[in-house]
């Protein structure tokens, strides 16, 4: 089902600050989006008005076309996957599945017949009699997701339900829940802070900083054309190059100068003039170290290397300010090298230093 | 940490003395309750003797005890029936919602527990006197209640604090009320530390004394308070009066031996705050 978030607003009694910010959203159907942003963003909350365990001081929550903002939770068709909480620990694997379907007065055979295919689908049919203390920590949250299936609801709601689990066991479960999403077709909205995560799921991305939305869009839009600084500095791992600088005339084009260093400004930014302050940022996937300097290129010093696997990332200093460059593991490099950066400039950002918004063409 | 031997030889030296000191007086009291008249107070005590029930029948038959321990059970029981009642919810309303007060009234709630009950022993026996209180079962469960439902509300409020409050808001996503998802998955967890309370507050209403005395009527009054007839100006029953103290404690230990894995897992799971 789509669900669309009509201006919310909230905002806890305890705190001075905004949870929720006027927030207007729409999650089409069939859709996977991902909330992403650092903890206190507002993702969590958002995602508990739409449940329904949090009431909005202000604005609507639909899904489909039915207007749920007051609606109890357990009247909304939703099912949530928690990031604390998996299985209740008085249950049997088999109860817990089973729960959800009791309340709607089913019969024992139909209960047992959707318990058993939920429990299949999730890999967990070989569990059924255990209790909750004989499950690991990934089987229980596979339990959990298998209770949230057998409703059928119109939304799945996943708040981290992952991040209790160990790196290896969270990326299988990523994958697991992206085929879940495939096979079921069901709309999932789902909250993370890892921006790995977020774009290895998303179909749509929203970032979230202080309860504002600050960017929604596909992976690939947030990672190569954030909105904002925010979004730039959050998204993408390692996180973007980015230097303060003023807008200068060069020739016939524009330039940015980050004291030290002047490059000149391709024509994506139309919003750039002359004087602005400015936050010059380049990826480092797009930064490559080349022996013999052309104009345009940045001399510096290898600094400090981390080797990554098929990829190393080199730190490089350069007019005081340390760039870090992510490059091809076999690429011979040393500490203490003299190299030029060069910087490919479709990776390159600019954004106005006030405003902290992206200056290149909106797409 | 390991434990060296010489460590945990002292630490069961001490636990042997400390044992010693407790035990001595109940074998000796229960012995007692056991010896015929003639050797209750002999000197010095006599330990092997023929015992007897007399002192039992005494107290049971000829002295109608058998009504108090029928009072001690109701009072005891009903009292901490309503201190759960009563408690637990509000226990949970304060372990999971803050209004306005909340934590001003769990403070208020705690100081209740700290008033000794001599202090509200006068009003309470005006205020019974005029509502013809004293002397009914009512009257003194309600009184018992001033002290249980305090203690109730700290320690469930202890116990529910733990549990990820997820758990019921999963159960409410779910096709669940608050109450029903209270009920079906939150307290299967508490019941540990509901046994555990349970069984405290049995133990201050099934011992209390002072209030039972004051408050209680001819009919009404409860084994502890027909244990201290027995210890007069000019002498002590003895064999009567450890007979009672028996009876007494015998429901206590008990309960303890039958709960004792839920009480410890029940004192395990809470208090920790």
């Amino acid at each position: 089902m789509k669900v669309v978030l009509q201006d919310l607003v909230k905002q806890y009694p305890s705190s001075s600050s905004i949870a929720v910010n006027h927030v207007n959203l729409t999650i089409e159907n069939g859709e996977l989006a991902v909330f992403l942003g650092p903890s206190g963003c507002g993702k969590t909350t958002t995602m508990r008005i739409i449940a329904g365990l949090e009431t909005p001081d202000s604005g609507h929550v639909f899904i489909g076309e039915r207007d749920v903002t007051d609606l109890a939770s357990k009247d909304r068709r939703v099912a949530m996957v928690f990031q604390n909480f998996s299985m209740y620990p008085s249950m049997t694997v088999y109860e817990n599945i089973a729960f959800p379907l009791q309340v709607l007065k089913l019969s024992k055979d139909e209960i047992d017949r959707q318990v058993k295919e939920a429990a299949g689908l999730v890999g967990v049919g070989h569990l059924l009699q255990r209790s909750s203390r004989q499950v690991s920590g990934g089987e229980a949250q596979r339990v959990a997701l298998a209770r949230s299936m057998v409703r059928r609801p119109e939304v799945f709601l996943m708040d981290e339900p992952l991040s209790s689990l160990d790196a290896k066991l969270r990326i299988q479960m990523r994958t697991e829940i992206k085929r879940l999403h495939q096979e079921t077709g069901t709309t999932i909205v789902f909250v993370t802070h890892d921006q790995e995560e977020a774009m290895s799921l998303g179909d749509k991305i929203v970032v979230m900083d202080h309860g504002n939305v600050q960017q929604v869009g596909t992976p690939q839009e947030v990672f190569f054309n954030p909105r904002n600084v925010f979004v730039a500095n959050f998204v993408g791992t390692p996180t973007m190059n980015m230097f303060d600088g003023t807008v200068k005339p060069n020739g016939g084009g524009l330039c940015v100068d980050l004291a030290g260093i002047e490059l000149k400004l391709p024509e994506r930014f139309p919003g750039a003039s002359t004087g602005m302050p400015v936050k010059w940022g380049v990826r480092p996937e797009s930064v490559k170290l080349v022996d013999d300097g052309q104009p345009g290129d940045v001399p510096g010093t290898i600094e400090l290397i981390e080797a990554l696997g098929s990829r190393q990332q080199v730190f490089v200093r350069a007019a005081d300010k340390l760039f870090s460059a992510m490059i091809d593991a076999l690429h011979p490099v040393r500490v203490g090298e003299n190299v030029h950066l060069r910087f490919d400039h479709r990776g390159t950002h600019l954004f106005n230093a006030q405003t902290g918004l992206s200056l290149a063409e909106p797409h | 940490m390991a434990i060296s031997l010489r460590q945990r030889l002292s630490a069961y030296v001490i636990m042997g003395i400390l044992l010693l000191f407790i035990l001595i007086p109940l074998v000796a009291g229960a012995l007692t309750a056991f010896k015929p008249q003639i050797i209750w107070v002999s000197s010095p005590p006599v330990w092997v003797f023929q015992p007897t029930l007399e002192n039992f029948e005494f107290v049971f038959i000829q002295r109608q005890n058998l009504l108090h321990l029928r009072n001690s059970l109701i009072i005891a029981s009903g009292s901490v029936a309503i201190a759960l009642i009563l408690g637990v919810p509000a226990a949970y309303a304060l372990a999971r919602f803050r209004f306005r007060g909340s934590k001003g009234l769990l403070q208020w709630l705690i100081s209740l527990r700290m008033i000794p009950p001599i202090v509200v022993a006068l009003p309470f026996y005006v205020l019974f006197q005029t509502f013809d209180l004293r002397g009914t079962h009512f009257g003194l469960i309600l009184a018992y209640l001033t002290f249980l439902i305090p203690l109730v509300i700290w320690m469930m409020r202890g116990y529910f604090v733990e549990i990820p409050s997820a758990m019921e808001e999963s159960a409410m996503v779910e096709g669940y009320s608050r109450l029903q998802a209270l009920r079906k998955v939150v307290l299967p967890v508490v019941t540990p530390g509901i046994i555990a309370t349970a069984l405290l507050n049995f133990i201050f209403a099934w011992n209390e004394y002072f209030l039972a005395l004051i408050l209680g009527g001819r009919d009404t009054s409860t084994l502890p308070v027909a244990a201290a007839t027995y210890v007069g100006r000019a002498r002590v029953e003895w064999g009567n009066l450890f007979a009672v103290n028996l009876i007494i404690m015998l429901p206590v230990i008990i309960l303890t031996i039958i709960l004792r894995r839920q009480l410890v897992k029940g004192l395990a799971l809470g208090l920790v705050e």
